[in-house]
């Protein structure tokens, strides 16, 4: 199976504060990876420079998106490539309503305006369509806009930034349902998925979402990799601190 | 007739106008009146980016005016009574001493004395009868189709009682036409509960000068409202529109958009002024600059138990070597009954949001294009499709700069 995603000795730089050093991260097609970790461990800064933000800039490394090289690439070629992210606190656009975003995509491809409209319905957008992008919205439609827009450019490797933060249980299961959705490249075939890379700080999502592999991240770095559930498990009865203190000391060792 | 007197009155704002450099009286004979659809195409692409269709379709009555002289006119409405106001003026005696310069004064500065002073007056007369809604728009097309002349025009615009309607003005250059002026006087007379909406779009060429003097007078329980729309930055922009709120219960809204680019001085006021009970104004100036100088400005005067609201936001993008957005919202309440408000804001794009819609596919131009429209149409209620169409067309303008410009 080729690798959708490969990332070799990335370090990037915000404000020239170096946040990620040396990371290596391989992703292959089909697969659904989560990424634990403490906050401030560089999660995000990982997904931003992935789709590429201007002000996450690599300063050493190389990204491959399908086998090729994208760390020259700008944010648009590479959401064009097929590369989404889910934010976890995007930006407000007064005056820029998430039908807007729609029409973009329906424009491009014309034949998707029924699939479109039936995605609306099935998870309850409409209300949100002629509101501003973001705007007065709770932590749970922020959300749901978020995995709805995915859900409508269908990219080839969704990113999820902490899509079980700060929401209720209901709300957790519909934005569960909503990934899966997304993950989920033909209905009938659940097996075969789309590549995605879950963020989870608490690890709630992965009570509803197959995750393939779990990495915990720490102080800038990938400190281990394996079983989600096990992984898991582990921070749930031990915390981040004992990830901490056993990734340190395998450093160490 | 005071009118020599201010030919040499400056306007209260705005760089001086050369007219010496312009032909300003017709070297040519009037032409034989054509039907709006034999325009020529070129030209009746551009009139179309300003809103007006030589088809006519879902137009209750049409007119063109062709540098000096009238081209078009149709009337498809008897609602409604659409005549040169030359031949107006002539066929009614009340017009010249009921309305003719009542709304603005001839001796205001000296682009409306020079209105004033025009052998034969250019521009239309609009009557809409009493209690008639008139169900689609009237379109008005002021075009200049060669350089080098001075357009003068004077519009009358009467709405009985309880009448309505939806006037569409474009006012444009030809293709290739770049240096010229406009002198535009518009007076617009709002009856008893009457409702006048007028959309104004400007597309002129890249140095031509722009005077423009509307007043309108509105009555008991009327409704004014404005749309102004500047497509391409001319060089040299000064509008000054006033509004009398007479009569209990009148309101008068104000929305200009406008686009500013390098080279180019736009200067947009606003004064209405609120004259009995229960009035309202709200005048809202939006701006985008790419370079160039942009004043907003706008004053709102309180004579009575009114409520008034002033808004200005501007936002720069590239401002090019000094190109600036200056606001100035003003308030004058004169009556302790006045309820008045002001803002002004001048921001620029955020770089976060550009990257947020590229990150869903857009090219940085598309989004910078969707983020200025959000800009110019935010708060805007019931954009009609005329002006939503229009706007998109500014946001286009800015987004992609100067080489879109060219095409």
């Amino acid at each position: 199976m080729t690798n959708i995603l490969e990332i070799k000795h990335l370090c990037v730089e915000v404000d020239g504060q170096e946040l990620l050093h040396d990371l290596d991260l391989t992703i292959p097609d089909g697969e659904v990876h989560a990424l634990l970790g403490p906050n401030g461990s560089g999660k995000t800064t990982l997904v931003m420079a992935i789709i590429g933000y201007p002000e996450y800039r690599v300063a050493k490394g190389q990204i491959l998106f399908d086998g090729e090289e994208i760390t020259k690439l700008d944010i648009t070629e590479r959401a064009r490539l097929g590369i989404a992210v889910a934010q976890q606190r995007p930006p407000t656009i007064a005056g820029v309503k998430l039908r807007q975003i729609l029409d973009f995509v329906i424009e491009n491809a014309p034949e998707r305006a029924q699939e479109i409209d039936d995605l609306t319905r099935a998870f309850q957008m409409e209300e949100f369509l002629d509101r501003d992008i973001n705007a007065g919205l709770s932590g749970g439609e922020i959300k749901r806009s978020e995995l709805f827009q995915l859900l409508v450019t269908r990219p080839r490797f969704a990113m999820m930034d902490e899509p079980d933060s700060g929401i209720d249980l209901e709300a957790l299961a519909l934005v569960g349902d909503m990934i899966n959705a997304l993950l989920s490249k033909e209905p009938d075939r659940p097996a075969h998925r789309r590549a995605g890379l879950i963020i989870t700080h608490t690890g709630r999502i992965l009570d509803y979402v197959h995750a393939d592999k779990a990495h915990i991240m720490l102080d800038g770095r990938i400190g281990c990799s394996g079983n989600p559930l096990i992984l898991l498990d582990k921070v749930r009865q031990y915390g981040y601190e004992e990830c901490i203190r056993c990734i340190l000391g395998r450093r160490e060792g | 007739m005071k009118v020599p007197d201010a030919r040499s009155t400056e306007a209260q704002s705005g760089p001086g106008l050369d007219l010496d450099q312009f032909l300003i009286e017709p070297d040519t004979p009037p032409p034989a009146m054509i039907s709006p659809d034999q325009v020529g195409r070129a030209d009746a692409k551009v009139m179309a980016s300003l809103g007006v269709h030589v088809t006519g379709e879902d137009r209750s009555g049409t007119y063109i005016l062709h540098n000096f002289h009238p081209l078009s006119l149709i009337v498809k409405s008897d609602q409604i009574e659409l005549l040169p106001i030359a031949e107006a003026l002539k066929k009614y005696e009340w017009l010249r001493e009921k309305y003719y310069w009542k709304a603005v004064p001839s001796d205001l500065d000296r682009y409306t004395a020079q209105v004033a002073s025009a052998t034969e007056p250019q521009g239309y007369f609009l009557r809409v009868k009493k209690g008639a809604k008139v169900a689609f728009p009237v379109q008005a097309c002021l075009y200049i189709a060669r350089g080098n002349i001075a357009q003068r025009v004077h519009n009358v615009v009467i709405l009985e009682e309880g009448a309505e309607l939806h006037l569409i003005t474009g006012c444009a250059t030809g293709p290739g036409v770049e240096i010229g002026a406009h002198l535009g006087v518009s007076e617009q007379y709002v009856g008893k509960n009457a409702r006048l909406t007028s959309t104004t779009v400007h597309n002129w060429g890249p140095r031509m000068g722009v005077r423009s003097r509307p007043g309108t007078i509105v009555e008991e329980g009327g409704t004014f409202v404005s749309n102004y729309c500047s497509l391409r930055p001319a060089r040299n922009v000064q509008t000054e529109p006033r509004a009398w709120l007479n009569g209990k219960g009148a309101s008068a809204k104000y929305l200009t958009i406008i686009l500013g680019s390098n080279g180019s001085t736009i200067d947009i006021g606003g004064e209405v002024y609120l004259n009995a009970e229960k009035t309202s104004a709200e005048l809202a100036h939006r701006a985008v600059c790419t370079g160039g100088h942009i004043y907003q400005k706008g004053l709102l005067i309180g004579n009575a138990p009114c409520r008034a609201h002033v808004d200005c936001a501007g936002m720069v993008l590239d401002a090019k070597e000094d190109g600036f957005i200056h606001s100035v919202p003003g308030l004058r309440a004169l009556h302790p009954g006045a309820r008045m408000s002001h803002e002004a804001s001048i921001g620029r794009i955020a770089p976060k949001q550009v990257a947020y819609l590229q990150s869903r596919g857009m090219s940085e131009r598309e989004a910078i294009s969707m983020i200025i429209r959000g800009f110019l149409g935010e708060e805007i209620v019931g954009l009609s499709p005329e002006l939503d169409a229009r706007v998109a067309e500014i946001a286009e303008f800015a987004g992609h700069g100067e080489e879109w410009h060219a095409r």
